[in-house]
């Protein structure tokens, strides 16, 4: 199965990366594409709040730093990892990819929880719910934050 | 990392999705974004500054702008990032406060056009509802607008190509009856070689660099399609074509609108005009009623200034957002809503700028100061990126043999300087006409070194975002 693993430079990208590989089974998995999309006329076409890397203008270097955070994750899991940045309106580039790789599962992070969430309804993860060809891994933040830094 | 390995980008199905801004969208984009700041709003100003020969400024002024496109395409094509002019003197002088003056100046053009534009919004606005108060309505705008922002719709490419047919289809209405006018006999050319030596600029030349100086608001705006080239198709072939193209139509369409006004509409009237295009729609000369002709001209009006200011909001949270990340303002710039993945502090942030403008702007007025507020705003914005224009073009001459290993476009060496030599000239002229706009100018940079200070003194080092703990498995 090849599995599409969004990543929006959020944390909580990164946690809906690490909530996947909790429990899927690495031998199932064949591959998995790392995907990151750049809206070019956003204010900010891609934040990465993954490093504190400086932003010397580079929207491309702060999305593939973000990407290669998320495929970190993986490093050494099993399956193939690709990285894949695109361009264009998120929700409708992570459907495409999903059409275009073949995708047997789409894991997105939802970024808000409550209010925020369902006031702004539109949000790439709905959309991506609602249209994605196959089905879809929503990871929503934890109710309470339970971090215990080290 | 043995297993990860990225994806080379000739990979067959990927190649055409890497980037998404093709040739014909940025053409547009430049073309939007040219043409709906200003024209509708400051063409009475023009026209009373020159006389009837006004169509001289626009197409002097463009060709100063188009020069200083050329400079951007070329810098553009060798540092295709979104940061534009800051990038460009960074590259050029390694100077940090010079970048940070740029960066902050351009921040405060940026604010001042979007005030400028609010304030024009409200007089086309008041020939379609009049009952609201000016203020009001502008204040709205910027705030609906900060939301849209927010939201994310401004970044349909679609949509902003849709408003841009609108924007040229009012001009062309405008010429259509400038052209149907002629038809009729009724022209008489000899208004096209007037100029006004009457009024306060006693000579032709003045006059006319007068009228350059008042009309070069409409040229601006060209500049933000930095913002994009990061994520331009082929941008070696690409950008100078569509920037420098963009902005030749424009110009074009500057011209022959100049003319139809001149033709049609007495330069008395134009120039006495809050809302000077609209007085052509009102000459009765197609054969609809005046309200039908007033109300669709003002929306689409509305609409142009609309897409004009939306790009220059998009813009202020991104810079804001660039300096945060450089550690030069505080970090709060720099948060990104969990949900929209905006930059809403900065957003809103500069949503208030913008509306302190238009209340301090109102209240002076209001308080007998004798200004014009969207000719004020307009001066701001234009001394401000004349000489930001003029430095680009000195750091494109500077970085000439430097970063050459691409292809790269190479504007025509000759025509920089004559475009450097007309920035500062109408720069200098702007200033001495308008002494006050530098006190408007200042004013705005000192919110950048408020920010600067607050940084400094306040700031901690770092966005205030965690690096994340890669081992935790929270989710």
């Amino acid at each position: 199965m090849h599995v599409i693993v969004a990543t929006d430079g959020s944390r909580q990208s990164l946690a809906a990366a690490k909530h996947f590989k909790s429990f899927a089974d690495p031998t199932k998995v064949t591959e998995i594409s790392v995907v990151a999309v750049i809206r070019p006329l956003a204010s900010v076409a891609f934040a990465d709040d993954l490093s504190e890397g400086k932003l010397d203008g580079s929207f491309r270097d702060a999305a593939q730093s973000a990407v290669d955070t998320i495929a970190a994750v993986f490093d050494g899991w099993g399956p193939k990892v690709n990285k894949r940045i695109r361009s264009g309106s998120a929700a409708n580039e992570i459907i495409k990819a999903a059409k275009q790789y073949d995708a047997g599962l789409v894991v997105v992070a939802a970024g808000g929880r409550g209010l925020s969430d369902s006031v702004l309804v539109g949000s790439t993860a709905q959309r991506v719910q609602h249209y994605a060809p196959c089905p879809v891994l929503v990871v929503r933040p934890a109710p309470k934050p339970r971090r215990h830094r080290a | 990392m043995a297993d990860t390995e990225t994806i080379p980008h000739q990979d067959e199905d990927d190649s055409e999705l890497k980037r998404s801004i093709t040739g014909r969208l940025l053409f547009f984009y430049t073309l939007g974004d040219v043409l709906g700041s200003g024209i509708y709003v400051l063409i009475g100003l023009v026209a009373a500054a020159v006389g009837g020969a006004f169509w001289i400024a626009f197409a002097l002024g463009v060709t100063v702008a188009a020069i200083t496109g050329a400079a951007y395409a070329e810098l553009v094509t060798k540092y295709p990032q979104a940061a534009g002019a800051s990038l460009y003197v960074n590259k050029a002088f390694g100077n940090r406060p010079l970048t940070f003056l740029v960066t902050v100046s351009f921040l405060a053009a940026s604010m001042a056009a979007s005030g400028s534009l609010a304030v024009g919004f409200a007089s086309y606005f008041a020939e379609v509802w009049s009952a609201p108060p000016a203020l009001l309505v502008s204040l709205v705008f910027v705030a609906l607008l900060v939301v849209v922002n927010f939201i994310g719709i401004t970044e349909s490419v679609w949509m902003n190509m849709l408003m841009t047919f609108v924007e040229v289809a009012g001009l062309l209405i405008v010429l259509v009856i400038g052209i149907v006018h002629v038809a009729q006999g009724n022209a008489d050319f000899g208004v096209l070689t007037h100029i006004d030596t009457s009024g306060d600029y006693g000579s032709p030349a003045l006059a006319v660099l007068a009228g350059i100086s008042f009309s070069f608001f409409a040229m601006t705006g060209f500049e933000n399609t930095a913002n994009v080239a990061e994520e331009t198709i082929d941008p070696y072939k690409s950008f100078p074509r569509s920037l420098v193209g963009g902005m030749v139509v424009a110009g074009l369409v500057y011209v022959l609108v100049s003319m139809a006004a001149a033709l049609t509409v007495p330069v008395e009237t134009l120039a006495s005009s809050d809302a000077a295009l609209l007085e052509v729609v009102k000459q009765g000369i197609l054969p609809f009623s005046d309200e039908f002709m007033t109300t669709l001209f003002s929306v689409i009006a509305l609409i142009a200034i609309t897409n004009t200011t939306l790009v220059t909001i998009v813009t202020q949270p991104r810079v804001l957002y660039g300096m945060a990340r450089e550690d030069v303002v505080p970090g709060v710039f720099a948060k990104i809503h969990p949900v929209r993945r905006s930059p809403w502090v900065g957003l809103i942030f500069s949503g208030a700028v913008v509306g302190s403008l238009l209340v301090i702007g109102t209240l002076v007025t209001e308080a007998g100061g004798g200004i014009d507020l969207v000719g004020r705003l307009a001066t701001v914005t234009v001394v401000l990126l004349l000489a930001i224009y003029a430095t680009v073009i000195v750091a494109c001459l500077r970085l000439r043999g430097r970063d050459e290993e691409h292809p790269f476009f190479r504007a025509n060496t000759p025509l920089l300087f004559v475009g450097l030599l007309g920035n500062l000239a109408i720069l200098y002229f702007t200033i001495y006409d308008d002494p006050y706009s530098l006190i408007w100018c200042a004013g705005l940079l000192g919110v950048g070194l408020v920010l600067f200070l607050a940084e400094y003194f306040f700031g901690s080092k770092g966005t205030g975002t965690r690096t994340p703990d890669l081992d935790s498995t929270e989710a």
